[in-house]
């Protein structure tokens, strides 16, 4: 072993840790965990179902329901979940309101199906658009209750600046989308509803999605792989390249502003993602803990799919603007960036966030009193190696299947990728199930 | 025995006792981890000060970390209390993990 370091005489006691101070109740990140496994198994098996299907121009029911229930139903509840468990540690406070959390949560479980149908079927009437203002009022309630959350706070760390940003891209998304869904009802915007669509989009996936998961991501590798002294000089270039590629991109899709300020966009979201993987892979150099498991594996395909994600989309906005191929590019990028990137790495953070809160809520009471397992054990590394391989041959397949327009191969990975989701979850039910 | 083997042998049970405690992530134990930076046996008070730290100071894990340390040494049959202080002088560093710490870990 070696020789522990002298301690300083004047070591202050610590009193309760951030995550015993500050982490909300554990019944309401289940429900919001709950809440995004239902809507990736809701998701995957509508997937399946209409796998045949899904080609053309992007503006049609089938694919703009299939879009916002996996954004919506699955991502979002999820990233909801995580940032209500991660914030309040990060920044050392509690979250503003529980109640309001509990609030939002009821108004965006109710209203966030009804509007997703609406999409699906395009046959609601004015349900849609009330729908979906019930489901942009939730999340502007979460907002709120975050930013609130945030104003007491004290620290700062780069985590907390990605989270505070795609805070405010989240708000633009949303608010666009509420617009836009009026406007699907009875058009009234002076812009054209696909472009505002295409800078909607963006901006959640991009602007939301990319950056919670970007700076998320470098605290949670940080954490579950004992990542000690990376340099964030790459991290803090990516939070601005993305920023600009994200103020050049928005109002060019939205006021449709041509090709140059398109390529502008394009170069600023490729030195933002270099940047990201530079920075992920910086921490994955430094870690203390060498031996990598399954979870990694989704977070090395999610980085895979972001560059190809990031490869095709530059490709789209420099490229020819109408061709019939370009249907199923766009459709890949898609595909690439949000079930890809999004969701591999939900799946990959997922399996290390959930053992350690059962192990934290469950097992710790019992450390030192008997031999409890690791937040590791508490789910072979088998089932989840089944759903990695299941997952991402299904997704590949999927993608494939897409761009070279093959039916039967869209068919195929989506059946897989539907087992790998009923997989995902009931290992994730085993752990929730453990007890001491 | 003399009271100053008694406090030998007293933290070496404590050390000892600390290899049965683990980190929920990494499934090292503290000791091998380097978390442990000083353990203090007081015969006359049958007292047990524990000088140790955690891996970043956000250590989502801490307080059930030296919750556990609590409840382990507390079984010790010398010891009728426990004292266990956190500190951050010096930073954790994977510097700090021992050689048997670092083949469990894969290096």
């Amino acid at each position: 072993m070696t020789q522990a370091p002298a301690p300083s005489t004047q070591a202050a006691a610590l009193g309760p840790t951030p995550f015993a101070r500050y982490a909300p109740s554990f019944k309401l990140i289940q429900a919001h965990f709950g809440l995004g496994l239902l809507g990736l198994v809701t998701f995957s098996a509508m997937l399946a179902l209409r796998a045949g299907e899904i080609a053309g121009f992007f503006f049609q029911p089938l694919l703009l329901g299939l879009v916002h229930l996996c954004v919506l139903g699955w991502l979002m509840p999820i990233a909801l979940g995580a940032m209500h468990q991660l914030v309040p540690v990060v920044f050392e406070t509690p979250v503003r309101s529980e109640r309001l959390a509990w609030s939002a949560f009821a108004l965006y479980a109710v209203s966030m199906p009804i509007f997703i149908t609406g999409m699906w079927t395009f046959a609601l009437g004015w349900i849609l658009p009330v729908a979906a203002t019930g489901t942009a009022t939730a999340i502007w309630l979460y907002v709120a209750n975050l930013v609130a959350t945030l104003a007491r706070s004290r620290r700062h760390s780069l985590t907390g600046l990605y989270v505070k940003v795609a805070l405010g891209w989240l708000l633009l998304a949303v608010t666009l989308g509420a617009l836009l869904a009026w406007n699907l009802y009875r058009p009234y915007l002076p812009l054209f509803h696909i472009a505002l669509l295409r800078a909607h989009a963006h901006a959640a996936g991009l602007g939301f999605f990319g950056l919670l998961i970007m700076g998320v991501a470098y605290r949670l590798l940080e954490m579950f792989l004992l990542s000690h002294g990376a340099s964030e000089r790459a991290g803090r270039v990516a939070l601005v390249a993305t920023n600009l590629a994200l103020l050049a991109l928005i109002p060019t899709l939205a006021f449709q502003l041509g090709t140059p300020a398109l390529a502008l966009a394009a170069a600023a979201a490729a030195v933002g993602v270099a940047s990201f993987v530079w920075q992920a892979l910086a921490i994955f150099r430094r870690r203390t803990r060498r031996r990598v498991d399954v979870a990694w594996g989704h977070t090395a395909g999610a980085l895979v799919y972001l560059v190809l994600a990031a490869a095709v989309g530059a490709g789209l906005a420099l490229g020819p603007a109408r061709e019939p191929w370009l249907d199923r590019l766009h459709l890949a990028y898609g595909l690439l960036a949000l079930v890809g990137f999004a969701g591999s790495i939900v799946v990959g953070q997922l399996y290390k966030i959930v053992p350690f809160l059962v192990w934290l809520h469950r097992f710790a009471p019992y450390v030192g009193l008997k031999r409890v397992p690791s937040a590791a054990e508490l789910l072979g590394e088998r089932p989840k190696q089944v759903q990695f391989a299941l997952m991402h041959a299904g997704l590949i397949a999927l993608i494939v299947g897409v761009v070279v327009d093959a039916a039967a191969l869209r068919v195929a990975g989506a059946i897989a990728f539907v087992a790998s989701s009923l997989l995902f979850v009931g290992n994730l039910g085993v752990v929730m199930a453990r007890r001491p | 025995m003399t009271a100053l083997d008694q406090t030998g042998s007293v933290e070496q049970a404590a050390r000892e006792a600390l290899f049965e405690v683990h980190d929920p992530e990494t499934d090292l134990n503290l000791v091998d981890l380097g978390l442990i930076y000083r353990l203090t046996y007081r015969p006359e008070t049958r007292k047990l000060e524990v000088l140790m730290t955690l891996t970043t100071p956000a250590c989502p894990a801490g307080g059930m970390i030296v919750d556990g340390v609590q409840r382990r040494l507390a079984l010790l049959p010398e010891v009728d209390d426990v004292a266990v202080e956190v500190t951050f002088d010096p930073r954790w560093t994977p510097e700090h993990i021992s050689t048997d710490g670092r083949v469990f870990l894969g290096w």
